[in-house]
């Protein structure tokens, strides 16, 4: 007999997904394409995201799925609270999303498929801007309220098969997605000039390759290797392309080490080659990331990661680091899992400094 | 309860909890441009369109003296005008008793009032009198000044002088009976009400009291005011009082068996003015104004790159005043830009609709560019692409009892330069926000 709460979870899971949440990210992704999205589920980024490798419920390595001995969906919630400080002024902000979502299961000749959608890249902003203009002859002042939502996402499609040692896969990447700009401007002198708005709603278009493998060396490590290129993504408005931006390939590695049954550790690095997707300001970026999980049943993990950000002004690469904590628990007899983490991060760059605060929640049902 | 199901309750109450921290949104990040904003931003762009009014012509002849809402009644500036009216016929006579019984009697008039509103009055009028005319029976819109002149050659029927009756207690001369029945301090409108006795009002009993007056307006200084028209539902009305002959005793009406009220209320059949005013000519440039009123029509040529995408914001029409006005009136005036539905030239229909510009009121002749903002009117041209872009240009007095201005009611003309004149030519100064192409970095 299947159990019901199982699809019950599944029930809620899909159609929490379905509905347009809208976040925010960091500021020092506006003047380029966005901020990149995290493939990492809430288990992974408690631990820096040095286990997205070898995590079957992160979207970061198609080798992982291998590891679903059946069928299974996952998602994952995120809410950040952020800060950002600049020239002695600070304001602070909240969004959240729903950046993960992946489907998959053994299939046949001990294939796994998987199909879901990740955020690729985050375009959602809104910024306020207060300036003095001239305008007939005389200074007119003005509140730009500069908006934009949405962004591009990741569905992919995804193969993966053991073959002893070895775990290989590859995947189909098709970026799709759109943002709905409005930038209103409001004068101070309303008698004189009326409210000028203008609204467009953009979508975007790209597709990309990605592979992975995952090799046991022994019966305490493994080590993974990723590789991805994904193609030019093409901005159109009403039809007509506006923009074609080169993304990048990414590379990395990773290596997970289980000295005992309740203790893992892994790292791993990462290189994107951002430099090219625009004209200025983008920077090729090389990120890394450690953590361990300790104990089974209801583990503790605990992580570190940092790099660059591919966007930002200066002519030098933001920074980021972040320290992540979570925990998870299995429930109707492995049907059910939760994971939830907290990370901790500071961005900084070009004079501006972000903290804050991210929260995650994973879901993954096994029916 | 277990203590399983309590850590089950409250690791769901815990995924719940973050689940609901989820669902909020308030993005708002600190502002520091250029470095952290868009790099697309609106741009407001000013730009003076100084060569997009072309074709401007002026044309006369749209609203006559009898189609204007206000009797204009003037002795400045070298205008001489004159209300005139006709009050139709009224009942001469009255049944004398009841049932089969169908004798009736003459009315003998005692007297009659006239009751006119009287706007524009200013505080620099200084013994504004009003000369009451009687004219022929029969006039019409094309009755003018030189064929009444005789009429007016006589003696008048009576002379007011509304500042002494202003001035007087009660508002009321106990000698001639005239009195002041309501002063409208926020309107400017006085309304006054004239007697004439039985011998002043001319009644005439073949023409079944059909009575034809007019009105001549003089003052030691600024003899310029305007009556209420029919048109405006405040045209003069006039009141005659009368008992009847029964059988050669005069009794009241209201005795007899069908209580006839002693007085009869008319309006007037047709009410208009009569004037004549310096000639005014068109030339080479744009006049408005006068009556009959002139417009002017100007045809806008909006260009294609403002029509299709950018957003207009501000969009001022400027017309530069010749200072060689024919006609400058006292009156308070104002310039009313209204588009036509469709480009007929001289017959272009006006479009009855509220997309309408006006200028600032003001008085006499303009010494400076006329700015009149246009927004409403440009706006409408780019949602409607079909519309034509031409408007007309009048000139409407702007009476506060009007609201708003209408035409054909002040002799005052205005001259602007046309696009004939290079240096001077009507221009719009458009403020538009041009298209932003979005999604680029």
């Amino acid at each position: 007999m299947v159990p019901r709460r199982p699809h019950a979870l599944l029930l809620a899971l899909v159609v929490g997904a379905a509905f347009p949440v809208r976040g925010q990210d960091s500021p020092f992704g506006i003047q380029g394409l966005g901020m990149p999205g995290r493939f990492e589920s809430a288990r992974a980024r408690a631990t820096g995201g040095a286990f997205a490798a070898f995590d079957p419920y992160s979207v970061l390595s198609e080798a992982s799925l291998s590891g679903l001995g059946r069928l299974t969906a996952t998602a994952t919630g995120a809410a950040s609270y952020l800060t950002d400080e600049i020239g002695g002024l600070s304001d602070s902000r909240r969004g959240s999303r729903f950046p993960l979502f992946q489907v998959g299961g053994p299939a046949w000749s001990h294939i796994v498929l998987a199909a879901g959608f990740s955020t690729y890249l985050d375009r959602t902003y809104h910024v306020i801007v207060r300036d003095t203009i001239t305008l007939g002859g005389g200074s007119q002042a003005i509140t730009d309220d500069l908006s934009g939502d949405g962004g591009v996402t990741d569905i992919r499609f995804v193969a993966a098969r053991r073959f002893g040692r070895l775990a290989v896969g590859g995947g189909l990447h098709l970026l799709a997605g759109s943002s709905r700009f409005l930038f209103v401007r409001t004068f101070a002198d309303t008698s004189a000039y009326g409210q000028a708005s203008q609204a467009g709603e953009v979508a975007y278009r790209g597709s990309g390759l990605s592979a992975s493998a995952i090799l046991s060396v022994g019966r305490h490590l493994q080590i993974a290797a990723l590789w991805r290129s994904d193609s030019r993504l093409r901005s159109e408005e009403d039809g007509a392309t506006v923009a074609k931006n080169d993304l990048p390939s990414s590379f990395g590695g990773s290596v997970l080490w289980q000295p005992a049954p309740e203790a893992t550790l892994a790292v791993s690095v990462s290189r994107r080659a951002w430099a090219t997707a625009v004209d200025s300001n983008a920077y090729n970026t090389t990120s890394w990331s450690a953590g361990a999980e300790l104990g089974r049943r209801v583990p503790l993990r605990v992580g570190v990661r940092g790099g660059d950000l591919p966007f930002g002004p200066g002519g030098r690469a933001p920074r980021e680091v972040a320290f992540a904590f979570g925990t998870g628990r299995t429930f109707a007899g492995g049907r059910g899992i939760i994971d939830v983490a907290l990370e901790r991060l500071r961005r900084t760059g070009a004079g501006l400094t972000e903290t804050g605060w991210t929260a995650l929640l994973s879901v993954a049902v096994r029916p | 309860m277990s203590s399983r199901h309590v850590r089950r309750g409250t690791g769901v109450l815990g995924a719940l909890g973050l689940a609901a921290l989820a669902c909020f949104q308030d993005p708002v990040s600190t502002a520091q441009c250029p470095a952290f904003c868009p790099g697309g931003r609106l741009t407001v762009v000013e730009s003076l369109l100084a060569t997009s009014i072309q074709r401007d012509s002026s044309f006369q002849g749209y609203v006559s003296a009898h189609q204007s809402l206000l009797l204009l009644a003037s002795d400045e500036q070298g205008v001489d005008s004159r209300p005139i009216f006709e009050a139709p016929p009224i009942a001469t006579r009255v049944l004398i008793d009841t049932g089969t019984d169908t004798t009736t009697g003459p009315i003998v008039v005692d007297s009659m009032k006239l009751t006119l509103f009287v706007l524009r009055r200013s505080a620099a009028f200084r013994n504004l009198r009003l000369a009451v005319y009687q004219l022929p029976l029969g006039i019409d819109s094309t009755s003018t000044l030189a064929g009444l002149a005789p009429a007016f050659a006589g003696a008048p029927l009576r002379v007011v002088n509304l500042d002494s009756l202003l001035a007087a207690p009660g508002l009321r001369d106990s000698v001639t009976g005239d009195t002041v029945l309501k002063v409208d301090s926020l309107h400017n409108v006085v309304t006054v009400r004239i007697k004439f006795s039985a011998a002043q009002a001319l009644f005439s009993a073949p023409d079944s009291g059909k009575l034809a007056l007019g009105v001549r307006v003089s003052a030691d200084s600024l003899a310029s005011i305007a009556l209420g028209s029919s048109r405006l539902t405040q045209g003069p009305t006039i009141t005659w009082f009368a008992r009847v002959d029964s059988a050669g005793t005069i009794v009241q009406p209201e005795s007899l068996p069908h209580a006839f009220p002693d007085s009869q209320l008319r309006g007037v059949r047709f009410n208009s003015f009569v004037f004549t005013t310096p000639p005014l000519t068109l030339d080479s440039n744009l006049t408005i104004g006068a009556v009959p009123s002139t417009r002017t029509l100007l045809r806008i040529g909006l260009p294609r790159v403002l029509r299709d995408s950018a957003q207009i914001i501000r969009a001022i029409l400027q017309l530069v005043p010749t200072g060689s006005a024919p006609v400058a009136m006292p009156d308070s005036v104002f310039v009313q830009v209204r588009r036509v539905t469709t480009d007929l030239g001289a017959k272009s229909p006006a479009a009855s609709d509220t997309f309408v510009a006006n200028s600032p009121p003001f008085r006499g002749a303009p010494t400076d560019t006329v700015r009149i903002e246009m927004t409403t009117l440009f706006r409408l041209w780019q949602a409607d692409t079909t519309s034509a872009t031409a408007v007309y240009l009048s000139l409407l007095s702007a009476d506060s009892l009007l609201l708003r201005g209408f035409e054909g009611a002040s002799f005052s003309t205005v001259r602007f330069y046309s696009s004939r004149s290079a240096a001077f030519r009507p221009s719009i100064l458009l403020t538009f926000v041009p298209r932003l192409k979005f999604g680029a970095p």
